[in-house]
């Protein structure tokens, strides 16, 4: 089995180690003799969705995000067929708010690509923190930093967690990131995969079922220093939970 | 007022005095104190230097230059004011002088080398308006604290801006720095490395900051890259490219040590680290700019021993150590270069923390360029992670595939490697292990004589 990981603008979007999560999926392939292989495209490549089984889209200072949506606006039939056909997407930071409609900062309105119903607005402050999640998705929480001005709201869609600590995707609803089909959009960082395998399988898992057409259950991995240091996290920041 | 500047200043040397004796670095405090108590004191004293007043500013490198450019002047038979130790903001800035200054409250010196915090320099220079400002680079570093570059970015310029008779000396390599200090309207030189010296590395992974023209918005071209972004650039579109070099560094050698020629001058200094070519020209660029002769610059060179944990050599027993400061992705990069230099068998000790001074942020470890100590000619014996982070240390070097030890005590861990080592130990460490970590050493160092 193979797969192929889709980079997208990291010269742009390279803001909070994002290549640890390409190191991180291309690693849990390779262990378990799965070929990985990634493909970085720049602001002038085409990008040739129906080749990309994964896609990742990172985060950047609000000015490359400029550049950025520029282009996002031109390919985007392309991508919302690649979304719709169930197409495997983790857009992180500035990646996450430009799936959604529109990011209105103070200087005026970033165009989003209308990938799934959110919106984000630009408040006063910074949300900067350790973050942990419990997800619906998984048993284990899931633990990362955040950094965003940004504040996200997701309308009807499911969140991607609930906050146990931190502020998540607007301080106040008390739930972060978005589940779309197989997109899921998040401010954590840190970077995120590595220190939560779990969510880095559950992207190869939901790209090899769609590629090929029938149920995966990955090898285990020996995962005891990812969990330790998913744990220390808890333990720091969790004391009483 | 005379008897408040006063008060202000022996208030403050008490308390450096103080902490000096509870072994506590106190010397941002003081700085505080001396303010709260007398608002004009650094304005004061400021004006109180005879000649010029040189600034340092940039990501990496401010320390290391200053430092240098003030034993430089002092060879020169200045007296020199100097932040030495790195404390580096409003309050450090104030304590340097406090500090400096007589029981009289006056200052006696010739020059002053103020290195400033980037994001420090509005706030720095409503007190003083330098004469110098040597700009060194700008890379990503602590996005938890200072944001994106462009915000650093902007803070300098409008410093710049409110001292246009500042005169920017600045690496022209770094096509950040070099934009900012056209932008700003200030007259500038530029210093830099004008060729190659290293073949192409087609397979790095080194984060580059600002491929895109800060001008216009279009791609840079880059002829070739030093390290990072540095190098020689120019945007086809707007015709933004490397300035002019002023002070160029030619000739270099690595073999032994550092050596190059600039300006038909032959620098030879024992050190390691290309990017100490960058520290070492921009301390001779901004003594030659000021108009010094500089012709014992190589002997300042010989003798400069800051002892404050960059590239600093220990000895216990038969085991060399070097401490050295790796706080963001092209600092670190550039030590992981500066150990590959070594070709000896090695230990290597990585120490992470998130404490606030630190960024909180450790995501950066992912920017840095790991791989590289794979390579055999590296002859890596050992790696042992410690620190508050070292869990994510240690996670960072498995997905490169490189198994390691984790000791989150330091003291601990180089006293392992010191009894079952190769004698040849390097501990890297971020900004707030720094003091500890050269504690310890000396500590160690000391019950080994």
């Amino acid at each position: 089995m193979n797969i192929t990981i889709g980079h997208l603008y990291p010269d742009l979007l390279n803001l909070y180690g994002d290549r640890g999560n390409i190191q991180c999926l291309r690693k849990r392939c390779e262990w378990r003799g799965i070929g990985a292989e990634t493909k970085e495209f720049q602001i002038e490549d085409n990008i040739g969705f129906s080749e990309l089984d994964i896609v990742l889209l990172g985060g950047g200072s609000d000015r490359e995000q400029m550049l950025v949506c520029e282009r996002l606006k031109e390919i985007k039939e392309e991508f919302k067929d690649y979304v719709e056909d169930n197409g495997v997407v983790i857009a992180v930071c500035g990646g996450y708010q430009l799936l959604g409609n529109y990011y209105q900062t103070k200087e005026g309105r970033i165009e989003g690509i209308g990938l799934v119903d959110l919106y984000t607005e630009q408040e006063e402050g910074r949300l900067i923190d350790n973050i942990i999640l419990k997800s619906d998705l998984f048993d284990v929480p899931v633990v990362g930093f955040e950094n965003h001005g940004g504040r996200t709201y997701i309308n009807h869609n499911q969140p991607f967690g609930k906050v146990l600590y931190g502020s998540g995707n607007d301080g106040v609803s008390g739930y972060e990131g978005v589940v779309y089909k197989n997109v899921i959009g998040t401010y954590l960082h840190g970077p995120l995969l590595p220190k939560n395998p779990h969510v880095g399988d559950y992207l190869i898992c939901k790209a090899l079922e769609r590629k090929y057409k029938r149920r995966i259950i990955l090898e285990e991995l020996d995962d005891v220093q990812e969990i330790e240091a998913n744990c220390s996290i808890r333990k720091r920041f969790l004391k009483d939970k | 007022m005379k008897i408040r500047k006063l008060t202000a200043i022996w208030m403050s040397k008490l308390i450096g005095f103080a902490c000096k004796k509870v072994g506590r670095q106190g010397v941002t405090l003081a700085g505080r104190v001396a303010l709260k108590i007398y608002p004009d004191i650094l304005k004061e004293l400021s004006g109180e230097i005879r000649e010029k007043i040189f600034v340092v500013c940039g990501t990496n490198g401010k320390t290391t230059t200053n430092n240098l450019l003030c034993s430089a002047l002092e060879a020169e038979g200045k007296k020199v004011v100097c932040n030495h130790t790195g404390s580096n903001m409003l309050n450090g800035v104030v304590s340097a002088f406090v500090l400096a200054a007589g029981l009289n409250g006056k200052i006696d010196a010739d020059y002053g080398c103020i290195e400033i915090d980037e994001a420090s320099t509005v706030k720095v220079f409503p007190h003083f308006l330098p004469d110098y400002m040597i700009l060194t680079n700008l890379f990503r570093d602590q996005l938890d604290r200072y944001g994106e570059i462009d915000i650093t970015m902007n803070l300098l310029k409008k410093a710049m801006q409110t001292a246009p008779d500042m005169k920017v000396i600045v690496n022209g390599d770094d096509a950040l720095s070099a934009y900012l200090a056209m932008d700003s309207g200030n007259s500038y030189v530029a210093y830099g490395i004008g060729q190659q010296y290293f073949k192409e590395n087609e397979d790095s992974h080194e984060i580059r900051e600002g491929r895109f023209c800060k001008k216009c918005g279009e791609k840079l071209y880059y002829n070739f890259y030093h390290y990072s972004q540095l190098g020689d650039y120019e945007c086809k579109a707007c015709g933004l490219r490397r300035p002019p070099l002023d002070y160029n560094a030619e000739d270099i050698s690595m073999a032994k040590g550092l050596a190059f020629t600039v300006g038909g001058y032959r620098i030879e200094a024992n050190y390691r680290g290309f990017y100490n070519i960058y520290n070492i020209l921009a301390a001779y660029a901004a003594c030659r700019n000021a108009g010094m002769e500089l012709k014992s610059y190589n002997e300042v060179l010989q003798k400069f021993n800051p002892e404050n944990g960059r590239m600093e050599q220990f000895q216990v027993k038969d085991t060399k150590i070097i401490l050295n400061l790796a706080k963001n992705p092209a600092g670190f990069n550039q030590n992981i270069s500066a150990v590959l230099e070594d070709e000896e068998p090695k230990d290597i000790i990585i120490l992470i923390n998130d404490n606030d001074q630190d960024g909180i942020d450790i995501s950066w470890l992912w920017d840095v360029d790991f791989d590289r100590f794979k390579r055999e000619e590296a002859d890596i014996q050992s790696i042992t992670v410690s620190g508050i982070r070292c869990q994510d240390m240690r996670l960072r070097l498995k997905y490169v595939d490189m198994p390691c030890e984790l000791e989150p005590e330091v003291e601990r861990a180089i006293r392992k490697k010191i009894e079952h080592g190769t004698g040849n130990l390097y501990v890297l460490v971020n900004y707030t292990a720094l003091y500890h970590t050269h504690n310890i050493l000396k500590k160690i160092e000391g019950e080994s004589v």
